[in-house]
């Protein structure tokens, strides 16, 4: 008997297997926790309260409402060192992994007044030296500081962006997972895709699609824009009403989440008949600059390598970045923008990198994928036919 | 409607004597600047934040962010700026500098939210919550973003009914989720803001999630589960407009003939007379506590509403924001609370008899200088009469 199964294919399904097999989520979950819990007594730290989706979602796993958008800062877990226990905002326990007990749940409350006091009265919150935040609100600052005056309140999201930096297997699963649940989207796109379909319209034709393979959270809805064939060209976020015209590039770019993992793509295609010879050459830079993108993509490489490569590639610097990190959602390296040059890239890291060229009169082209860095270089997450 | 919004914004910067705002959640990044977002996910929106300045005194807030399609049209060249990443120490050099182009060292600036980063890289303030300045600014709203929501809300609505259309035993959740979001774009939603929910109300307290108070338990999460015969449902949708929240609740009843049965009929006339207690006092002037006392009493002396909640909430560009009324701030908080014309009141009672799961809907309501007027629709399929 084989411990695990060789064919990895088999895990990329969302249904339960009788034997098993598949991500083993109390594994996942213990192994994220002991990776915090590792981490915190480097750092010295004796509790750590979040409020970031993410963190919250790598310490408890949680299954917590999808809310767009960014929400203050709030402790919505905490993770006592001394007790190894993670507690968590939730007046309920659907949703809740069974190794959070119930006496480890706080109530929600309109009342920040009511859930410090929660916080506080947390099993060895009130003994903590040091307590690590992954945010702050002047408010929570001094309520802080008031119900837990000996606590020196320091920084916790850099210790849960050093531990969620590199991924284990059952979060490359969980990724890989989120990748053909975005390609299954792609598909459904390209399918729709033709003159006189609007970007609205492909946008609920995408959602229409995660759901029914039933992941209905969507990253992002930035999922599909028509680039344009005359003057400057934008990269758009906001889907329009306008019809999309034959011969336009349209960029299709969807992701998909499961349980919290993050994956997404995105190809370039001409709505209607052939592409143009300008296309055509537009299209090939784009897969030009994305393999020299990727073949800077090795450990120990760091940002200044991508940013080489893709200048390299005849590219002056992009609008959108050329790479950033993924897992529970989007992650530090953030590397374009300015950002990320001496950001070092490690075995382990998973990546959304994309190549984002334009050309004035002709359009855009945007290739992403999802990669994996491995010993021997990296390793595309995300498979789709690349150009048409 | 942003110029209203942005001189009531200067106006309340005077009142409280603070030098300015730095905004980073996204609720208050729309209602001072009206910067149109995709809905991004968690860590994926925190990231790619934009980021919103507003001076005291300045003519404009100054946005910074990496949505080119964003900016709204008016703002001025001077005013628009590239991305800030205050989640990154990779950068936070730039996010002091673009700071420091607008406030003294020593300024008290509100702020909505704080990443260590930027309490490292901007020690020479002094920085204080900006929610009394926006939420003074924002719980009133302006005829213009009472027209937002009723958009967002008949949206909302219009989905949900070709949704309600599709119910049958053996759908699952996911399922009506695909139906809605698919809807809501092909009718001009700019954003979806909440998973839908289509919570199934186990028919006995028991029966449902364990709470911590011993209530009931709502909103769960939507996976792929099954509907079944007979299975209650709440469902809850939010869906934006220009930044605009709207807010759909309803009870729904899975079955080959969704009609319901007497005993839930009787708790939706229950709902409605709750509901109806409390609009029947609604006027400027009137308080929370009032408002409260008239459902409590219209529900035969019990509290009709859940535990972690409230009986009415407000909506903006939050999809619950103030005003609240019944929520765990306490009694005082809501006989201080006193309507006033403009705030936009969602009253969300809940009717629970145990061994029935009861009845949930949402009312959605602007105060006029009177009264009120309704923004939400009448209907309320399966159950009972147009109001």
């Amino acid at each position: 008997m084989s411990p695990v199964a060789r064919d990895r294919g088999l895990s990329a399904g969302v249904m339960a297997l009788e034997d098993g097999a598949r991500v083993d989520f109390g594994r996942l979950r213990h192994a994220r926790r002991a990776r915090v819990l590792g981490a915190m007594k480097d750092r010295d730290l004796d509790a750590v309260m979040l409020g970031g989706v993410g963190n919250v979602r790598y310490v408890s796993g949680a299954r917590s409402l999808g809310r767009a958008g960014v929400l203050p800062f709030a402790p919505v877990a905490v993770v006592v060192r001394a007790t190894g226990r993670v507690h968590l905002l939730s007046t309920w326990d659907e949703g809740v992994p069974p190794e959070i007990d119930r006496d480890c749940l706080y109530g929600l409350t309109w009342n920040p007044a009511n859930l410090m006091a929660s916080v506080a009265a947390i099993p060895g919150v009130g003994r903590s030296g040091r307590i690590g935040t992954d945010g702050l609100t002047p408010m929570f600052a001094e309520m802080l500081s008031s119900a837990l005056p000996s606590a020196e309140i320091v920084d916790a999201a850099a210790l849960l962006a050093s531990v969620r930096r590199t991924k284990i297997d059952d979060e490359i699963t969980c990724i890989d997972v989120a990748a053909a649940i975005a390609e299954s989207a792609l598909s459904a796109l390209e399918d729709a895709l033709a003159p006189g379909v609007t970007e609205r319209e492909l946008l609920g034709l995408y959602y229409e699609r995660i759901c029914d393979r039933g992941t209905p959270v969507a990253p992002s809805e930035s999922v599909c824009f028509a680039s344009e064939s005359t003057g400057p060209v934008t990269f758009r976020y906001l889907a329009s009403d306008r019809p999309i015209r034959e011969g336009e590039l349209v960029i299709l770019a969807p992701s998909a989440l499961y349980a919290g993992y993050q994956a997404g793509l995105a190809r370039t295609r001409v709505a209607g008949g052939a592409a143009t010879p300008a296309a055509v050459r537009l299209t090939d830079r784009c897969a030009r600059s994305m393999d020299a993108l990727l073949d800077a993509c090795r450990a120990g490489n760091t940002g200044a390598d991508l940013y080489r490569a893709w200048q390299d590639a005849d590219n002056g610097e992009p609008p959108v970045p050329l790479a950033h990190g993924l897992g529970l959602g989007a992650e530090a390296p953030l590397i374009g923008l300015g950002r990320g040059r001496d950001a070092t890239l490690e075995e382990g890291m998973v990546l959304s990198v994309q190549s984002w060229v334009t050309e004035d009169g002709v359009g855009g082209c945007l290739e992403r994928s999802t990669v994996r860095i491995e010993a021997g270089g990296p390793s595309a997450i995300t498979r789709y036919g690349r150009l048409s | 409607m942003r110029a209203q919004r942005y001189g009531r914004l200067q106006e309340q910067l005077d009142v409280h004597g603070v030098d300015g705002l730095v905004l980073l959640a996204s609720a208050s990044v729309a209602y001072a600047a009206g910067v149109d977002e995709p809905a991004r996910d968690g860590d994926t929106a925190a990231l790619f934040r934009t980021v919103v300045v507003v001076a005291r005194g300045d003519d404009a807030p100054h946005v910074f962010t990496s949505l080119a399609d964003g900016f709204p049209a008016e703002l001025p060249d001077d005013h628009r700026h590239g991305p800030l990443f205050p989640d990154l120490d990779d950068g936070i050099g730039e996010f002091a500098a673009a700071l420091g182009a607008h406030f003294p060292h020593g300024s008290r600036i509100g702020v909505d939210d704080q990443t260590h980063s930027m309490l490292r890289a901007l020690r020479e303030f002094t920085w204080i919550d900006a929610s009394p300045v926006l939420g003074a600014a924002k719980v009133t709203k302006t005829p213009d973003e009472v027209a937002c929501i009723r958009r967002a809300q008949r949206i909302n609505e219009l989905a949900m009914a070709d949704v309600l259309g599709i119910l049958r035993p053996g759908m699952r959740q996911v399922d009506l989720s695909a139906k809605f979001l698919r809807r809501i774009f092909e009718l001009g939603a700019c954003a979806n803001g909440i998973d839908p929910i289509w919570q199934v109300m186990a028919p006995h307290r028991d029966l449902g999630p364990w709470t911590l108070h011993g209530g009931l338990a709502y909103p769960t999460v939507t996976t792929d589960r099954f509907l079944r015969e007979g299975d209650v449902i709440w469902v809850d949708s939010g869906i934006t407009w220009q930044g605009y929240a709207s807010d759909y609740g309803r009870t729904w009843i899975t079955s080959v003939d969704p009609t319901p049965n007497a005993q839930q009929q009787a708790h939706f006339r229950r709902w409605r007379s709750v509901v109806d207690a409390a609009l029947e006092i609604l006027r400027p002037g009137v308080s929370g506590g009032e408002l409260g006392r008239a459902a409590i009493e219209a529900n035969g002396g019990t509290r009709p509403w859940i535990e972690h909640f409230y009986l009415a909430h407000g909506v903006g560009t939050e999809s619950a924001e103030m005003p609240l009324i019944g929520t765990d701030l306490g009694d005082q908080f809501d006989e201080q609370l006193i309507i006033a014309p403009g705030m936009v009141i969602v009253f969300e009672p809940v009717i629970f008899e145990d061994g029935a799961a009861g009845y949930r809907s949402e009312d959605i309501v602007a105060v006029t200088d009177t009264g009120w007027v309704k923004l939400s629709g009448s209907t309320y399929e399966p159950y009972g009469v147009p109001a």
